[in-house]
């Protein structure tokens, strides 16, 4: 009991002083005033579905108009975790060290998710909820939305920040018409 | 219309054809030029290294190699799936290929990846005869990059082969520099007191070993793609392109430690088999390993690929530059490498009286620098030699009170200990990355797509490596190659091999024909790789699918460790059909290894 209890405070100082260092970047991941902005499904043009593998997407690369809203319907059909995450890529390489601290502390584990991980108090108010919603990390088989509106023109990715996943090149152009 | 009557002709004759690959080989006495020496040596088709051997999966190829030396010679295709008659090791496989004669191998690409081949005869493959394997997918790269190079290292050493062997035979630290000193002697002697000094010494002489041993071969020049460090070899890119590097040690005797200053490596196969990426800032390559890496330089500048040897002896160099003639600072090489205690864990019969109440199995602390702000003169009740280097296991049974002026919170524990659980605690070898950042460990690598369903092994066999420094035998279980029985597996069974080292020494230990499936308590996420390297004082253990018929080579892939006979023959009883009877025809001449 003891032992368990001081596992997880030790956690939550990790985990706080981690999430601070992220923030510092340019105010957490999705809020980014470049990449755009959660959308309203009832606005959204049309439906793109991306599919994800180990480790990389199809498509490799969309089309969409500056103001766009999309409705993403993503398919993990692959054996292990990933993400769909809209961003620059200094803001995938922030929130790619929030990711390393999942895998640290066990909350993504190959083709696994740990949910009661996922929800604990981490102290501070944090979680490693990861429900930001320019992203959903699914666990094979999964599928979920993101319905996403674009702004302006700029240099925005769709990526899986799971360690090492983005790097290896799982990430795909965002071309504006 | 004539274009489209050819496109239907062809289409009729793709399905027969398949796509048969004919590519030729010349084995060659060739120059060797590494900007610090120039030498003679064996190559393929005119230079070593060889051609980079450019194959395709599905592909059946048919390699025709013509033996233009005076001696005997052989291919050994490293790491492919193949059938025994055409893996190339003299004696074991086919009888060899004699001088003037061409021997045609014939056998189909069933993977993917970055390998190597090099000669199985003698020591040609350290005197140059090796080249690279690129073999494409049959579908998509499950990473996504803008160019590739190969990267293949060599420790290029100004003596050949034969006269390395016969030296080390007659004295084995012939080429070994870095012995410690007299100096060093009373420097230590005046540090740890004189009886501890002298009790480390000969500890260290009982095992006929000095701890200086990490590298038996020293005095060479490393080459990346033959060319020396002040040779420069340079790989082009544009800023902003990710460069896939496939790093291949084909080095006789040597491990390198390679890092790219600048730039964060991720790996994405080991072995030729793709893992799950691991971003890293240096990694150890063993010899006869591959890695591939992916780099993504952002900045028009130049970056070197910096290769030190794992003993600090020596280093290889090359270069990636937007353009040809621009260079990177050249790091320095890191302080030599010292063996410790720990590093002879595994030595039978030794005598650990020196060290009681040590425990060397389960203190999860980093070990020496963190520590050495204290002060070791006042932990009276603990016996301090042998401390150099070493885990400080033994704390718990000192008193702490004397240590008030150590800093705990620069002791690294639990998920951010550093340490490798492939090496001893407290090992004189403990890679660290050079900018503090992360160093991969064989734990770090798992199977991107794991080729066979995790089962139970139907048995283990242990394999002690086992060697005498002082008369430079090697072995296995005690017994050398020429006085071994072979290791029999049944066809369908799946065998743990328990390796033991119980030498100073890493051995990199290669199964030929058969995939090694390593164990790094991954389960069904285990990698599976054609070598694997056993560090000093360690246990390690792999499984293997017996899926191949025929007999098989397996062995130290270290040179000069194989030919003085830590090796084996491996012969698969049964199969799918009586491969059994034809392997009785092959002659036991023409040298191994």
């Amino acid at each position: 009991m003891n032992a368990s209890k001081l596992f997880v405070a030790g956690m939550a100082l990790s985990m706080s002083a981690t999430a601070f260092a992220a923030g510092a970047h340019d105010g957490g991941h999705g809020h980014g005033a470049t990449s755009g902005e959660p959308g309203k499904a009832s606005e959204a043009s049309r439906t793109i579905t991306v599919e994800m593998y180990d480790n990389y997407y199809e498509p490799e690369e969309i089309s969409v108009k500056p103001g766009e809203t999309v409705r993403f319907v993503v398919e993990n059909k692959g054996n292990l975790v990933h993400e769909f995450s809209v961003g620059t890529p200094d803001m995938h390489e922030a929130h790619q060290e929030e990711m390393m601290m999942m895998v640290e502390h066990g909350v993504i584990q190959g083709g696994k998710l740990n949910h009661d991980m996922m929800n604990m108090d981490m102290g501070n108010g944090h979680s490693m909820k990861h429900d930001d919603p320019n992203s959903v990390l699914l666990e094979p088989g999964q599928s979920k939305e993101v319905v996403w509106k674009f702004s302006d023109k700029g240099n925005i990715e769709f990526a899986c920040n799971v360690p090492g996943h983005y790097q290896a090149g799982m990430y795909g152009e965002v071309n504006f018409e | 219309m004539k274009p489209h009557f050819l496109t239907g002709l062809l289409s009729l004759l793709m399905p027969a054809m398949v796509l048969a690959g004919e590519y030729d080989l010349t084995v060659d006495r060739v120059k060797i030029d590494t900007g610090d020496f120039v030498k003679e040596g064996i190559g393929y088709n005119g230079a070593s290294p060889g051609p980079v051997m450019r194959f395709k999966e599905g592909e059946n190829v048919r390699i025709n190699v013509t033996n233009n030396l005076d001696e005997m010679t052989s291919i050994h295709w490293h790491g492919l799936i193949l059938p025994f008659n055409q893996d190339g090791v003299p004696g074991i496989s086919f009888p060899g290929i004699k001088p003037g004669e061409t021997f045609t191998y014939e056998f189909p690409i069933q993977q993917a990846g970055t390998y190597w081949f090099h000669s199985h005869s003698g020591f040609q493959e350290p005197d140059g005869a090796y080249g690279a394997i690129v073999i494409e997918p049959e579908g998509r790269e499950p990473f996504r990059y803008d160019r590739e190079y190969v990267v293949q290292l060599t420790d290029k050493h100004p003596h050949s082969g034969d006269r390395i062997m016969r030296n080390l035979k007659m004295m084995p630290d012939y080429y070994n520099r870095e012995q410690q000193t007299v100096g060093e002697f009373f420097s230590d002697a005046s540090k740890n007191g004189l009886m501890n000094t002298i009790r480390d010494r000969m500890a260290w002489g009982d095992m006929r070993m000095m701890k200086a041993d990490v590298e038996d071969l020293q005095g060479f020049t490393g080459l990346i793609n033959g060319k020396g460090p002040e040779q420069n070899w340079t790989g082009l890119f544009e800023p902003g392109e990710r460069i896939r590097l496939r790093f291949i040690n084909s080095s006789a005797m040597t491990y390198f430690d390679i890092r790219i200053p600048g730039l964060d490596m991720t790996v994405v196969q080991a072995d030729g088999n793709n893992v799950q990426p691991v971003n890293v800032d240096e990694f150890r390559i063993g010899v006869a390993e591959t890695y591939d890496v992916i780099v993504h330089p952002k900045d028009e500048q130049a970056y070197t690929i910096f290769a030190e040897s794992m003993g600090r002896s020596g280093y290889a160099r090359a270069t990636l530059a937007p353009e040809e003639g621009m260079e990177a600072a050249v790091p320095q090489l890191r302080e030599a490498a010292r063996l410790t205690m720990a590093d002879m864990g595994g030595m039978p019969g030794m005598d650990h009286g020196s060290m009681a109440g040590m425990d060397h199995g389960n203190m999860d602390m980093d070990s020496s620098e963190d520590m050495s702000g204290m002060d070791h003169s006042s932990m009276e009740g603990t016996d301090q030699s042998n401390m150099g280097g070493m885990d400080h296991s033994n704390m718990e049974a000192m008193d702490h009170s004397g240590m008030s002026g150590m800093d705990h919170g620069s002791m690294t524990m639990g998920k951010e200990d550093k340490s490798d659980p492939f090496y001893a605690k407290g090992s004189g070898l403990m890679p660290k990355a050079a900018n503090g950042g992360k160093f991969l460990s064989y734990a770090d690598l798992k199977a991107q797509d794991p080729l066979y369903e995790d089962r139970e092994p139907t048995r283990e066999i242990e394999l002690r490596l086992t060697g005498n420094m002082e008369r430079y035998t090697w072995s296995i279980n005690g017994v050398k190659y020429e006085d071994a029985d072979p290791i029999r597996l049944k066809y369908g069974e799946r065998v743990r091999f328990k390796f033991v080292n119980e030498t100073m020494m890493t051995h990199p230990m290669h199964l030929h024909g058969m995939w090694s499936i390593l164990d790094v308590g991954a389960g069904q996420w285990n990698p599976i790789k054609h070598t694997i390297n056993v560090n000093p004082g360690t246990t390690v253990y792999m499984e293997t699918e017996v899926d191949e018929p025929g007999q098989w080579a397996f062995h130290c892939h270290l040179s000069y460790h194989a030919a003085a006979g830590m090796f084996r023959k491996v012969i698969i009883e049964g199969g799918p059909d009586s491969t059994q009877a034809k392997t009785d025809v092959i002659a036991e001449d023409g040298g191994e290894a």
